[in-house]
């Protein structure tokens, strides 16, 4: 692998299930050290993405390289950096979180380096039968046979889901200092909090096809910021939606909702030939970006290939 | 709440001999019918030594020798004396194949199945390991499942000959009808393992695999009552395990085993060929 070449590099990734093509012509690419957001409604091709990554399931066309190795042919030689944590983590009822994490380790054919940190960090227990364990408690041993070998790149489908607000902090850091350790992370997420706040960019995935490629500080532009604002004087709905970078306005009793995008300059100017009794301004959540790229058709555009 | 960090500083992580990890854990899966398997064997074995004083006393020579009971058990039987007789008779006859055979048909199809419904099979599969390593330590799992069976049915056996007096065993001749048996459960788990490879529902491959024992059983049953049929029987994998001829007459024709391991053997790298090829469905 050339030092330029990404970590993560999917080249026109098609899947199709007979006549259903559940990934249509996917390209994006992971930097190392990057984590990086996989998002997308459910059925819209995640799982099916990182599943053609591992190559539990063959593409129907496109490449996928990680490491400069290629996916299928190369997955013995590349599957000795990789750290996996499926979407749902089903383990034998029978085997207990402690027979689990040696047979895994032992598949992996090295030691669990990070185990007794990771088991300190989210309070693991490995004694009882996975049968006896909760959803989030076998998530818990799902990160742990992830991250317990030290892999230098994380495929996680879903990694928060099931676990509980503080753990989503706890792994939210985890993720944050394997990060700085140089290790690239690949996440698909219906959290979008937690990407916003772990993430450097995403990628939008809907009905199969890539919806966008984006750095997350752009997104955090392109939604802009929410103004709630009163006035002592009369000022017209429309009067407000002219002015540059208002993208809507509502009205709740005397209060103006506005959504503005870019500069706040033009609608500071605007509001200061009227008399202003109460303003607030906040940065619109991400969320709204991302459901509106999930709900509406919209071309690729990329800010990273 | 433990808030450790971990160590900027970690040294790369000492290797691990992985062994035969798979197989180990395909066993214990298959644990349930594995003791089932050994508990009857040695239970037929040891009720055998204990009714043997009473069933001997019973003509059964002219009842046995009839077309149907034959077919039923598997082979002529046509001097029917001794302990090595009842002993082919209830161990190394055909229902001995239909129930292990079953058995071990069960366990070859659930192999993989079971790691797909317990969701073993994806983490198994992303680390370093083939899905060729995979498979065929599953298989090798169900044949050594197999051959405790029969070690213990042995097991059972020689137990039998410090209860009865007098048996009769020819020691050579019951480790040949041994090898017989044991190429019937090679032939089984490579059935099991190749319905195993392309169902992701684990009852449905083993009930598949053990369907066709099955039919096999009633096809050996039906086929020895009329001659017009014959060659349906030497479709049927109880035509070259010929247990009881070998036990009790002696008589064994050498390529029959063989027939059945080549059998098992492609019927099981078909199926790794199917594994190698396909998708593995999510849970």
């Amino acid at each position: 692998m050339t030092t330029q070449e990404p970590v993560i590099v999917i080249d026109k990734l098609e899947k199709s299930y007979g006549k259903i093509q559940a990934v249509r012509g996917i390209s994006m690419s992971v930097e190392r050290g990057e984590i990086f957001g996989f998002l997308g409604p459910n059925g819209a091709g995640k799982t099916t993405t990182i599943r053609c990554m591992l190559d539990v399931i063959r593409p129907s066309a496109g490449k996928i390289r990680i490491k400069g190795l290629d996916a299928q042919r190369d997955k013995l030689e590349l599957h000795q950096h990789i750290g996996y944590l499926p979407g749902d983590v089903r383990l034998p009822g029978t085997m207990t979180g402690k027979q689990v994490i040696d047979y895994f380790s032992r598949l992996q054919g090295l030691e669990p380096i990070l185990l007794n940190d990771l088991v300190a960090r989210f309070n693991v227990e490995t004694k009882r039968p996975m049968k006896s364990y909760s959803k989030g408690m076998r998530q818990k041993i799902g990160i742990v046979l992830a991250f317990m070998c030290d892999p230098e790149v994380l495929i996680l489908d879903e990694p928060s889901s099931g676990l509980d607000p503080l753990l989503q902090r706890v792994f939210n850091e985890l993720l944050l200092e394997e990060q700085a350790r140089g290790k690239t992370i690949f996440m698909s997420s219906h959290i979008m909090s937690d990407v916003e706040k772990v993430c450097q960019r995403v990628a939008v995935i809907r009905n199969g096809e890539l919806v966008t490629v984006e750095e997350v500080e752009k997104l955090r532009e392109r939604a802009g910021q929410r103004v709630t604002v009163e006035f002592g004087d009369m000022v017209t709905e429309e009067e407000l939606t002219r002015i540059p970078g208002v993208i809507d306005v509502t009205k709740n009793n005397r209060a103006y909702h506005l959504n503005v995008s870019g500069s706040m300059d033009p609608l500071i100017k605007s509001f200061s030939r009227h008399e202003v009794v109460r303003m607030q301004a906040e940065e619109a959540p991400l969320e709204e970006v991302f459901l509106k790229f999930y709900e509406e058709p919209e071309k690729v555009t990329t800010t990273k290939q | 709440m433990a808030t450790t960090t971990i160590s900027k500083s970690i040294p790369v992580p000492k290797k691990r001999t992985r062994g035969l990890t798979i197989m180990v854990w395909s066993i214990i899966n298959a644990r349930t019918l594995l003791v089932a398997g050994c508990f009857y064997g040695v239970l037929f074995a040891l009720l055998l030594a204990f009714l043997y004083p009473s069933i001997s006393q019973a003509n059964l020579g002219t009842y046995l020798s009839s077309g149907l009971i034959s077919g039923i058990v598997g082979g002529h039987i046509a001097h029917f004396s001794g302990f090595t007789a009842f002993l082919g008779l209830e161990i190394y006859s055909s229902f001995y194949g239909l129930l292990f055979g079953g058995i071990l048909a069960w366990i070859g199809g659930v192999a993989i199945p079971l790691t797909i419904e317990n969701g073993t099979i994806d983490l198994a599969l992303s680390r370093p390991i083939s899905r060729t390593r995979y498979y065929l330590e599953s298989w090798l799992g169900a044949i050594i499942c197999g051959a405790i069976i029969g070690l213990l049915i042995v097991l059972g056996v020689w137990i039998d000959t410090f209860i009865v007096n007098n048996a009769d065993i020819n020691w050579q001749w019951l480790w040949i009808t041994q090898l017989v048996q044991w190429a019937f459960m090679f032939f089984a788990v490579g059935l099991g393992m190749f319905f195993g490879s392309f169902m992701n529902a684990s009852r449905a491959a083993g009930g598949a695999a053990v369907g066709i024992i099955a039919l096999a059983y009633l096809i050996n049953t039906i086929g020895q009552l009329t001659d017009k049929i014959s060659w349906l029987l030497k479709i049927m994998p109880f035509y070259y395990a010929p247990a009881i001829d070998t036990l009790i007459n002696h008589q064994l024709t050498w390529w029959y085993p063989w027939v059945l391991v080549v059998a098992g053997l492609i019927l099981g790298i078909a199926g790794l060929v199917v594994f190698n090829k396909r998708d593995l469905p999510t849970v």
